[in-house]
C-alpha cells in the first residue's frame, strides 16, 4: 500500500548502516538511556490506567530544543523499536523541517524504518494534526504538547488547577466557553478544544483543529501526548470517550465549509487550509497524493469525517442575539430544621490564630452563638479586629479551623456540623446553599470577565449547562440589580464599584441560595451610591427567603438591613437585641460609646 | 365611658395590660443610672383611645418604647392580648417580638425614620405587606392612605429625606394607620402640622374608633385630647398622677397642665 514511502527524506539509512561495523543497531547513538526510557514508559503507563489524567514524569534534556517536539521524541523513543515503522508529521505534512530533522533523529536511533503512510505505521509522531486517514489497532499517535494543562489559562494556579482537577470542578472552563460564545457566537473558535476524557477528566488534546477531535473518540489507536518542557505525559487509550465541552443547547463545531473542495484531489471532506493564493487544499499532504492516486480506503475514512458536527447555522448563538430577561417563578422558601424555625444556626463559635515568632495568640472569636431564621437578617457590628469578619469567614469556609458548630438547615436537617466537613464539601455548599458578598468585589468576581459570564460561573459551578438558560438568568439578575442589560458582555473590571457590587449581589443570588452572608456590602462606596445598593439589597431580601448576616462596622447598614444584631468586642458577643432598640437604648458600655460614635 | 365594642357594660376586654413597668438608663460614660418609668402599671382595653399626656421627660415616650421593645424595661410585664392568648413582650424573645411588630400593633414614632431613595407610596406599600395585605390590595390601600392625609400624588415617589417635617409626619402616620393593626402606639402623631393638616390627621385618628383599633397616643394638646381620646393618663416623673376621663383629668387642676397645656 505504500507508495510513497521511501522518497522521504532521512529515511534511507542504508548508507548510514554500511558505514558501521557489524550490527548497525550497536553503533547508533544514544538519546535516551534505558533509565530515562522506563521512566517514560511508566509514565505512559500511568496515563493509559487513568485516561486523560496528566503524568509527571522526568522529561530529559533532548537534542531538539524545548517546544520543537521534545516531550514527543521522548515518548516515540521510550516505546519505539527496531521493528517500528515510523511516520512523522507537522501540521499534516511530512517535509516541514521539523518533521524532517525529527524523523531522521528517530529512525537514527531506534534503528526502524520510517514511512509516510498512515495505514503501515505503528507509531505517527505529529504535531496539531491528527491523521486523516484511519489509524489501525495497536498504532500509536503520539501528539507533541505545547500546554498540558486545560485550565492554564483561566487559572494562574498549579495548586488550584490541581485542585480543580481533583474534585472535577471545570466551572472555570465552561465559563471560558460562555465568554467565547457570548463575543463569537461559536462553540469552539480556535485549535485545541477541551475535552472531556471518560467523563472524569478535562484534557488538552494539543491544538489540534476541531475537526480532529471527533478522531480521539473511542479511537482505534492510542493516543499520548506529551508536553516535554512542562514535564507531563497523559494519554487516550483505545475506544475511550472524548467529548468536546460544550453546553447542552449549543452544538460543538468542526471546521467545514459546504462545498469547498481541495484544489489538489477535490476532497470535500478533510481539513483544509487556504494557500497564498486563496486555494483550499487538503492540510494532511500524504492524505491528498493518496486521493490523487486513488488508493483511500474510502469507506474507512467515510466513517471518519465528523459530519454530526458539520456547522448548522440554525443552532448557532447570534453574538449580538438580544437576551430577554424573561421572569422566572420566585426563589424557592426558606429551609428549616426540622422542629425548629432557624435555617442557619451558629453555635459556641471560637476561633483562634496561633502565635508566631514573637507575637502570642489571638483569639478571634470565642462562644458566638447566634441563629438566623428565613427571611430574616441578622446584624453583627463591632469595630475593626472584634472578630465580626472572622466569624463571617468561618460561617462561609473561608476560614476552616474553627471549634463549635455551624449549622444549615438545608444540610443533613441541620444536624450536619460544617465545620466538620472537608474543604471540597464546604466548596460544594458555596455553589447553592451559602452565599457571600464581600466588601471587595474582586474578592467575589473575575474582574477580567464580563458581567453575565460572573454570573454564568456561580450557575455552572450549579450544575446549569444550557448556554440559553444561562444568559436569560444573567440577564434576569442584572436587569433586577439595575446594571443595564447592554453591558451583560462587558468585562466587569471596567465597571464603577458600585456596579461592581451590583454584579456581585447578582451573582451572590443567582443560585438561590438559603443563606447570605453580606460582609460590609457598602463600605468603601461613596454615599450615594452606598444608598443604593443599601436600598437594592434591602428590597432584595424582602423578595426572598433568606437567612441573611450582616457584618459591618456601620450603624446605618445593620439599621437599613436587619431587625435583629448581634454587638462584638474582642472576639466575644457582648449585647444582643433588636436592632432599633440596640441603637435607641443600649445597655453594654461599649455599645454606648458605638452609638455615640455613630451619631456625632 | 361605656364599652361600645362587648355590648355587656362594665366587662371590657383588655388589649395591652401594662403591670409595673419600670425602665431607667444606664449611662456607663458617667457612670449614672437615670430613672425614666417607676412601676408603672395600666390597661388599655378594646376599642379604647387612651391618651398619654405630661411633661417632657415625665415617661411617655419611654413608656411606649419600651411597650414595642425600642427600650428594655428593667422590671415589670406588658401582656398583648389577642383573645385567649396572652404574650408577655417583655419576655418574648427577639425574633417573635421583631415578627409581631408592625403585623400585630404598629408605632409611630415622633420623627419618620425613611429607609433612602424610598419614596412615600412604597413606605406606606410596605407597611401594608407588613400586615399582610396582598401586593394588590397593598398599593391601593396605601394610595388611599397618603390621599386621607393630604399627600398628593405627586409626592408618592420623591425621596422621603426632601419632604418638609410635615409632610414626613403625615406620611409616617399614614404607614402607621394604612389597614390598621389592633393596637396603634402614637408618639405626637400631629406635633409638627399646620391647624388644615392637623384636622385630616385628626379624621384619620379619630376613624381608628370605629375600626375597633386601640390606641395609646401622646398628645400635647388638650384641644386633641377631649376631641379624641376616652380616658388619659397623666405622667408626671416616671409615675402615673391621674387616670380618668378627659374631663375629670383635665379639670382636675393638675399643676403640670397650667404649666405643659396652657
Amino acid at each position: 500500500m505504500s507508495i510513497i514511502d521511501n522518497t522521504l527524506t532521512g529515511s534511507d539509512t542504508s548508507a548510514l548502516e554500511a558505514l558501521l561495523p557489524g550490527d548497525p543497531y550497536e553503533g547508533r547513538p544514544v538519546v535516551m538511556d534505558e533509565q530515562a526510557k522506563r521512566e517514560v514508559r511508566r509514565a505512559v503507563l500511568s496515563g493509559i490506567c487513568v485516561p486523560g489524567y496528566i503524568v509527571p514524569f522526568g522529561s530529559r534534556e533532548m537534542p531538539v530544543a524545548r517546544g520543537w517536539g521534545s516531550g514527543g521524541l521522548q515518548v516515540t523513543l521510550a516505546i519505539g523499536g527496531r521493528s517500528d515503522l515510523v511516520k512523522v508529521i507537522d501540521q499534516g505534512d511530512e517535509e516541514g523541517v521539523n518533521a524532517v530533522n525529527l524523523r531522521r533523529l528517530i529512525v537514527g536511533t531506534l534503528g526502524s524504518k520510517a514511512t509516510a503512510d498512515t495505514d503501515d505505521a505503528t507509531i505517527v509522531q505529529s504535531r496539531h494534526r491528527v491523521p486523516e486517514e484511519w489509524m489501525p489497532g495497536g498504532s500509536t499517535l503520539v501528539l507533541q504538547v505545547p500546554q498540558s494543562e486545560p485550565l492554564r489559562a483561566v487559572e494562574k494556579s498549579v495548586y488550584e488547577c490541581k485542585r480543580r482537577h481533583a474534585e472535577g470542578d471545570y466551572a472555570k472552563m465552561w465559563v471560558a466557553l460562555y465568554e467565547r460564545l457570548s463575543l463569537t457566537g461559536i462553540m469552539g473558535a480556535g485549535a485545541g478544544h477541551p475535552v472531556m476524557v471518560h467523563d472524569r477528566y478535562l484534557m488538552a488534546p494539543s491544538p489540534i483543529p476541531r475537526w480532529d477531535i471527533p478522531r480521539l473518540h473511542q479511537s482505534d489507536q492510542l493516543t499520548i501526548l506529551s508536553h516535554g518542557r512542562d514535564k507531563k505525559i497523559y494519554a487516550v487509550p483505545p475506544y475511550t470517550k472524548v467529548e468536546p465541552l460544550t453546553f447542552d443547547d449549543v452544538p460543538f463545531e468542526v471546521e467545514h465549509t459546504e462545498g469547498v473542495a481541495c484544489a489538489k484531489c477535490g476532497s470535500t471532506e478533510s481539513f483544509m487550509v487556504e494557500t497564498k493564493t486563496h486555494e483550499f487544499i487538503c492540510s494532511d499532504v500524504q492524505f491528498c497524493l493518496k486521493v490523487r492516486a486513488g488508493v483511500v480506503d474510502a469507506a474507512r475514512h467515510d466513517a471518519l469525517v465528523p459530519r454530526h458536527y458539520y456547522p448548522d447555522p440554525s443552532k448557532r448563538v447570534r453574538a449580538a442575539a438580544p437576551v430577554d430577561p424573561s421572569l422566572r417563578p420566585a426563589a424557592p422558601s426558606g429551609v428549616t430544621a426540622p422542629g425548629t424555625d432557624w435555617s442557619l444556626k451558629v453555635e459556641g463559635l471560637g476561633k483562634v490564630f496561633p502565635g508566631r515568632r514573637a507575637s502570642s495568640e489571638v483569639v478571634a472569636a470565642a462562644d458566638i452563638s447566634f441563629d438566623v431564621a428565613p427571611g430574616e437578617a441578622l446584624g453583627v457590628i463591632g469595630e475593626s479586629g472584634s472578630g465580626k469578619s472572622t466569624v463571617m469567614r468561618v460561617i462561609i469556609g473561608d476560614e476552616l479551623e474553627a471549634t463549635g458548630g455551624v449549622y444549615v438547615g438545608a444540610v443533613g436537617e441541620g444536624r450536619t456540623n460544617l465545620l466538620s466537613l472537608t474543604a471540597p464539601q464546604r466548596r460544594r455548599l458555596r455553589t447553592n446553599i451559602m452565599s457571600v458578598v464581600y466588601q471587595n468585589p474582586a474578592l467575589g468576581l473575575d474582574m477580567n470577565i464580563s458581567a453575565g459570564g460572573n454570573i454564568a460561573d456561580a450557575l455552572i459551578a450549579a450544575g446549569w449547562r444550557s448556554y440559553h438558560q444561562i444568559r436569560r438568568r444573567a440577564a434576569e439578575l442584572l436587569e433586577r440589580v439595575e446594571v443595564p442589560l447592554s453591558r451583560v458582555d462587558d468585562v466587569v473590571g471596567q465597571f464603577s464599584g458600585g456596579m461592581q457590587q451590583r454584579v456581585q449581589i447578582a451573582k451572590a443570588l443567582a443560585t438561590d441560595p438559603q443563606v447570605l452572608l453580606l460582609d460590609e456590602p457598602t463600605t468603601g462606596l461613596d454615599a450615594s451610591v452606598a444608598a443604593g445598593v443599601l436600598d437594592l439589597l434591602r428590597e432584595l431580601l424582602a423578595e426572598r427567603e433568606l437567612a441573611v448576616v450582616v457584618v459591618s462596622h456601620d450603624f446605618s447598614v445593620i439599621d437599613a438591613l436587619t431587625d435583629r444584631a448581634v454587638v462584638m468586642k474582642q472576639g466575644r458577643i457582648v449585647e444582643a437585641g433588636l436592632t432599633d432598640q440596640l441603637f435607641a437604648n443600649p445597655h453594654h458600655p461599649y455599645t454606648q460609646q458605638l452609638v455615640a460614635a455613630a451619631r456625632s | 365611658m361605656e364599652d361600645q365594642n362587648t355590648g355587656a357594660p362594665g366587662i371590657r376586654t383588655p388589649v395591652l395590660e401594662v403591670t409595673d413597668l419600670s425602665m431607667s438608663f444606664t449611662l456607663h460614660a458617667i457612670n449614672r443610672s437615670v430613672p425614666s418609668l417607676d412601676k408603672v402599671s395600666f390597661t388599655l382595653y378594646e376599642g379604647e383611645h387612651l391618651a398619654l399626656a405630661g411633661s417632657s421627660g415625665a415617661g411617655k415616650s419611654s413608656l411606649l418604647r419600651c411597650v414595642v421593645r425600642n427600650y428594655l424595661p428593667d422590671s415589670g410585664t406588658v401582656l398583648l392580648h389577642d383573645g385567649d392568648r396572652v404574650t408577655d413582650l417583655t419576655a418574648l424573645d427577639d425574633r417573635s417580638m421583631a415578627r409581631l411588630r408592625g403585623r400585630d400593633f404598629g408605632y409611630v414614632s415622633q420623627f419618620l425614620n425613611a429607609p433612602p431613595r424610598q419614596g412615600p407610596l412604597r413606605l406606606v406599600t410596605n407597611a401594608a405587606l407588613r400586615r399582610g395585605l396582598s401586593a394588590a390590595d397593598a398599593g391601593d390601600a396605601a394610595a388611599e392612605s397618603l390621599l386621607k392625609l393630604g399627600i398628593e400624588e405627586r409626592l408618592w415617589d420623591v425621596d422621603c429625606s426632601v419632604l418638609s417635617g410635615g409632610e414626613r409626619q403625615r406620611v409616617n402616620l399614614a404607614a402607621g394607620t394604612v389597614s390598621p393593626p389592633r393596637l396603634l402606639l402614637l408618639d405626637e402623631p400631629v406635633s409638627a402640622l399646620d391647624p388644615a393638616n392637623r384636622a385630616l390627621a385628626l379624621d384619620v385618628i379619630e376613624s381608628l374608633h370605629h375600626q375597633d383599633v386601640s390606641v395609646l397616643a401622646i398628645y400635647h394638646d388638650m384641644g386633641i385630647i377631649r376631641r379624641v381620646a376616652d380616658r388619659v393618663l397623666l405622667m408626671e416623673n416616671g409615675v402615673i398622677a391621674a387616670d380618668g376621663s378627659p374631663d375629670e383629668v383635665l379639670s382636675a387642676g393638675h399643676a403640670v397642665l397650667d404649666e405643659v397645656y396652657a
